[in-house]
């Protein structure tokens, strides 16, 4: 078996093996159970996590291919530039239900509001198409990110 | 499996000899490994060796298929928007779906006559894909002046092709000068159309004979059947697709339906946070969901903690010889394996019916049972252990239909036969009501085995605690999963504690028990906390699911639409075990004349056993599935009798005061005719602008829901509050499964008590803190709620001010609780004595749930109303149908949190847009043709209407004493139907199978041609 790789998890170093999935290292080893498992096969997008600021399935992604990368989870989301206005907004909308789908779906929002220029109503929508979310019909949590995106519109 | 890099292609090309196989991105051997296709030992990484980027019309092979989508590559990027979701077209490459040699990019870039860079020299990519030889370095597209693109799926979000169709083509005056045709994507080989490109060659575009166009590419198309579609239906698509993007689709007449008349509008509050301004609240629970901060049951990790695994049957229906654990036992890091010789009381359970093993002894009746279960210090362990746990088995036939298993003869899954439970009514003289009705319309409507698809798998953790266990598993009703545990143990109940909340969504799927039996014995004989939760596979295998319907309905009116005869012929699945699905047979027949009167009525359901998974509670509990039957018949009679669908409804519907359908008492308020009113007065009626090749309708349904178990079962609750440590303490044993059960008893308590919502606290869903409140099913939560405050709030605010006042020596008629404590007359904002300032003190009560005196079967007392609109647009070219607008509007009495109320109506429309659309598990030999979430089909993001809203119309009769009803399954009640009927509206013709098959769609559009 080869040596465990490197790489950061929310700015802290962490290893994993080059054939272990990045969502069993998280949730078995490192104790980032932030990050949720709905499906393993990367069609629910629970998982999501920012790869180098792009959010991506940590399902979907090895060891091999995170090796000497930085990882955020939804537990790096406060360090964010835009992880408090995307939070309040959230917040304020009432976006979730269960929760379950949360961790996956913000990191999906925070790796879209990233970029400039800021997303319309429709790149909004197709941000979270690998996102799953079972308990709110998806229009709520597209009226906080609608609120997110405009506010930091709003921002110098 | 091992991974290398390669240092340089040829490094990489000498690894691929040696068979290796290649990745870039990794997503397509993760796609092939989920569809159980075996995973590759070595994978040489070629990703860093890939040229990336576009130039002119030139791609990398390396550059991601989400770059792709946002160029502007003629037809490509088009293409590339419909490959799977963004971030996963993030990681997908290029290179890597052509290397794959499938996926629905592939008829794209033949349409383009895409050029191959290779490692062996440039190519045509049809002889590459043909004879691919080398690794594709760069693809080179030749775009003609227009595109055609077309994807069809299962849904309309992220999901394989059906058939993906594309092409490309030029034209000088008029006439077609080049094209090329193209189809793939899915199960279809990527192929050019060239026989039919030909035949095209020269033609004027305004002269072509659409249908024979059609049919020069539908006998072009090779396309294979598959479980879902057929290859008639790809066929028949694709040649849409092509035919309207060559020449557009021929038009076609609407038919025209009356339409409701304005009424006047009765009170409605507008749910939104915008509308509701100061009744518009923060849930308490946000901010952990927000921020990922809540710990799920799932989550749990402790040092020491074992992993637990369940070995499901390896037969839908087989008898167990014998089960030897011996080598899983001795398997170094396995600390318990279970069996039913581990348990030691009742190996049985069920919440109507001990029906179901905890541990199969003797006998395995679907594919989900649990015939061992192992816990071993970590994962890879566990399932090793699995793997040599030896059962034989006796094959058994097999029980798949539910008329079959009926049939004399058929073999018994149970010792008393395959008919779980009959239920009937007959009342008045049917022969004479169909006698004199003026229309009568038939069918048999389905309704498919619908899947809770809580984001949250069943799971969670168990540990002995002093002489018993604390078993903490997601769950809607702890109290009872301790009885039930209680009986399987062998232990009293007070050494059981169950906690069951938070969880990560239930809707009925976690009301019976799931893994706490596996969870309890392991922790129980390991003597140390073991963890368990069930892949996505496992949980879609043996978690209950809805019980699918057959509901055939002859419906007969006067001339004036008036109901005079109806009969109703019902059968369920109930799968494995009974569960709770007797009950649901029994709300289903509840609601078999819907809410309208009609004297002469016959009807008679039953409920079958069968080796088809299991069924029980879903959400709606078989109301829903009658719901589509009722309001679809009388939708039917309206056209026949030339009535609107608000008129018709109105002259059926049941009156204030009268019994219930089954003759019983039942609450004041019905709400019924508000609802038409507020129905009628909809702008969903104006015809919606939808795409040139869709057609659009509009539909409404209405429904009502009964709250609480009914006559039958024990239904009560305990409720208690307390002031300690300062704040307000509310204890109940409600479950939060997300709908918002804690935000709306802060809502509750600090309306009544004037206290501020982050004065509270609630302490729930654990049997070791919180009293029993009965269940968090059947729309009960919020009625449990409102009461045990109503009767808990006033005593504790009393004794708050008793003591207030000997504390300042003031009169308490002069004190007042206001946020933070007690204030006296006069006094500013803060508290004159905050509550932490205060002893202790508490109120608490016990009571049932208001029913109705009927009892002869089980029946509602309160009910909840509602009215659905849809606005839909169907495509002519594929059939399927994107619902543009839901609307619904509610009667359940007073909003408690708006919110949550919100939440669950929006939750609810779009659960019952799955079912109507796109969800459904059919079963082959006993096993469920899904999966995971590639084959079941839940609405994404891009499913869902564009438009939703929500409305309460919140008075209740001056006479009702009842408080707010419940409003869980209010949303999900009439979706399908109020669907259907727009569907309708638009072609005349309703589906009577849900999920609606777009073939049979097609079909109606082209007989409405």
């Amino acid at each position: 078996m080869s040596p465990p790789l490197a790489f950061t998890l929310n700015g802290a170093p962490a290893t994993i093996d080059a054939e272990e999935t990045l969502l069993d290292a998280l949730r078995e080893r490192l104790g980032a159970t932030e990050v949720k498992a709905g499906c393993a096969i990367g069609r629910c997008g629970a998982c999501t996590v920012l790869l180098d600021g792009a959010a991506v399935n940590a399902c979907l992604l090895s060891g091999w291919q995170v090796a000497g990368r930085a990882i955020t989870t939804i537990a790096g989301l406060a360090a964010l530039p835009v992880g408090e206005t995307l939070a309040a907004a959230m917040e304020e909308e009432n976006a979730f239900q269960c929760g379950y789908c949360a961790p996956g779906m913000m990191m999906s929002l925070a790796g879209l509001l990233a970029a400039r220029p800021l997303p319309d109503d429709a790149r909004i929508a197709e941000a979270l198409e690998g996102n799953l979310c079972r308990c709110t019909g998806y229009h709520s949590i597209l009226r906080g990110a609608r609120t997110a995106r405009d506010r930091l519109k709003d921002l110098p | 499996m091992s991974v290398t890099r390669a240092a340089t292609l040829d490094d990489a090309l000498a690894r691929i000899a040696a068979g290796a196989r290649p990745v870039a991105g990794g997503t397509a051997f993760r796609l092939d490994a989920a569809a159980g296709k075996p995973v590759p030992a070595d994978l040489v990484d070629i990703g860093a060796l890939l040229p990336k980027g576009i130039a002119k019309n030139r791609i990398g092979a390396g550059t991601d298929l989400e770059t792709l989508r946002w160029e502007s590559v003629p037809l490509l990027s088009a293409a590339a928007a419909d490959v799977a979701a963004p971030n996963i077209r993030r990681l997908a490459t290029l290179g890597g779906t052509i290397g794959w040699r499938a996926g629905c990019l592939l008829p794209a870039l033949l349409a383009l006559d895409a050029q191959v860079g290779t490692t062996h020299g440039p190519r045509p990519l049809a002889d590459w894909l043909a004879r691919p030889e080398g690794l594709v370095l760069s693809v080179t597209v030749l775009p003609l002046a227009r595109q055609i693109w077309r994807k069809t799926g299962l849904r309309a979000g992220f999901c394989p092709s059906i058939i993906a169709a594309a092409g490309s083509f030029s034209m000088e005056d008029g006439r077609i000068t080049a094209v090329r045709l193209a189809v793939g994507g899915g199960a279809v080989a990527p192929a050019r159309l060239p026989e039919t490109e030909g035949w095209l060659l020269g033609r004027p575009l305004a002269t072509l004979d659409r249908a024979a166009l059609g049919a020069r590419i539908e006998a072009e198309i090779a396309a294979p059947d598959c479980a879902f579609r057929s290859a008639r239906y790809r066929r028949r698509v694709a040649a849409n697709a092509l035919v309207a993007g060559l020449v557009g689709l021929a038009p076609l007449r609407r038919p025209a339906r009356p339409r409701p008349a304005p009424a006047p509008l009765p009170d409605l509050t507008e749910l939104s946070r915008t509308a509701g301004e100061d009744r518009w609240h923060m849930r308490e629970d946000m901010p952990a969901k927000v921020r990922g901060t809540l710990a799920y049951m799932t989550d749990v990790r402790a040092e020491g903690m074992l992993v637990g695994r369940i070995l499901r049957a390896a037969h839908p229906h087989a008898e167990i010889l014998a089960i030897d654990t011996t080598a899983a036992e001795t398997l170094p890091g396995v600390r318990a394996v279970v069996t039913h010789r581990d348990v030691p009381g009742l190996n049985a359970f069920g919440i109507l019916l001990q029906d179901q093993p905890a541990l199969c002894a003797d006998r395995v009746r679907y594919l989900g049972d649990a015939v061992a279960a192992v816990a071993a210090i970590d994962a890879e362990t566990a399932e090793r252990a699995l793997s040599l746990i030896r059962v034989d088995y006796r094959p058994l036939p097999l029980v798949e239909d539910m008329e079959a298993a009926l049939a004399p003869g058929a073999p018994a899954l149970h010792a008393a036969g395959n008919l779980v439970t009959e239920v009937g009514l007959s009342r008045g003289d049917l022969a004479a009501g169909f006698a004199g009705a003026a229309h009568v319309v038939e069918d048999t409507y389905v309704t498919p085995r619908q899947m809770h698809g809580f984001m949250e798998t069943e799971g969670g953790w168990a540990a002995p605690e002093g002489e018993g266990v604390i078993v903490c598993a997601g769950g809607q009703h702890g109290a009872r999963d301790r009885m039930q545990l209680a009986r399987i143990l062998a232990l009293p109940e007070d050494r059981i504690r169950v906690v069951t909340s938070p969880t990560g969504g239930a809707f009925g799927g976690k009301d019976e028990l799931t893994v706490q039996p596996a969870l309890a014995l392991l922790a129980l004989k390991a003597r140390v906390p073991v963890r368990l939760h069930l892949s996505r596979a496992e949980s879609v295998l043996a978690g209950t699911k809805r019980n699918p319907f057959v509901i055939r309905m002859r419906t007969g009116c006067d001339a004036e639409g008036r109901l005079v005869a109806q009969e109703v012929e019902a059968l369920a699945d109930s799968g494995a075990y009974a569960s709770l699905s007797p009950g649901v047979l029994e709300t289903a027949m509840e609601h078999a004349a819907g809410p309208y009167r009609v004297e002469n009525i016959r009807t008679h359901g039953r409920l079958a056993y069968t080796n088809n998974g299991t069924g029980g509670a879903f959400r709606g509990f078989g109301a829903n599935q009658m719901s589509y039957a009722i309001e679809c018949q009388i939708d039917r009679l309206a056209a026949l009798c030339g009535l609107d669908p608000v008129e018709i409804r109105r002259r059926n519907l049941r009156r204030a005061g009268e019994p219930g359908f089954l003759g019983q008492k039942v609450a004041p308020t019905e709400k019924l005719s508000e609802m038409l009113d507020v129905a009628a007065a909809s702008t969903l009626w104006a015809p919606a602008a939808v795409r040139a090749d869709e057609v659009t309708g509009t539909g409404i349904a209405l429904n009502y829901q009964g709250n609480g178990l009914g006559t039958i079962p024990t239904d009560e609750a305990r409720f208690e509050i307390r002031l300690e440590g300062g704040r307000i303490r509310v204890f109940t044993g409600l479950d939060e499964i997300g709908q918002g059960m804690v935000a709306s008893v802060h809502a509750a308590v600090a309306e009544r008590l004037h206290c501020a919502r982050a004065d509270i606290e609630v302490i729930f869903g654990d049997t070791g803190t919180a009293p029993d409140s009965g269940s968090t099913t059947a729309s009960r939560g919020g009625y449990v709620v409102w009461r045990g405050v109503e009767e808990t709030a006033p005593a504790l605010a009393e004794k708050i001010l008793v003591q207030a006042s000997l504390r300042l020596g003031l009169p308490a008629d002069r004190l007042r609780i206001v946020p933070g404590g007690v204030q006296a007359e006069g006094g500013n904002h803060s508290p004159t004595l905050a509550f932490s300032a205060l002893a202790p003190e508490r109120a608490e009560t016990f009571f049932a749930f208001p029913k109705s005196d009927y009892r002869a079967g089980n029946a509602r007392f309160i009910f909840a109303y509602g009215v659905t609109l849809a606005r839909v647009a169907i495509s002519r070219v594929s059939g399927a149908v994107r619902v543009l607008d839901l609307e619904i509007h509610t009667a359940a009495g007073k909003v408690i949190d708006m919110a949550s109320y919100l939440g669950q109506m929006e939750g609810g429309l779009v659960q019952g847009l799955g079912f109507t659309l796109t969800e459904d598990m059919p079963m082959t030999g006993g096993r469920p043709l899904a999966r995971n979430f590639d084959s079941y089909l839940m609405p994404t993001v891009r499913d869902v209407p564009e438009r939703m809203r929500a409305t309460a119309h919140e008075p209740l009769d001056p006479a009702d004493p009842f408080g707010p009803r419940g409003v869980g399954e209010l949303g999900i009640g009439a979706v399908t139907p109020a669907i259907a009927n727009a569907v309708a509206d638009a072609l005349g013709a309703w589906p009577a199978t849900a999920p609606f098959p777009p073939e049979t769609l097609l079909a109606m559009l082209e007989a409405a041609r």
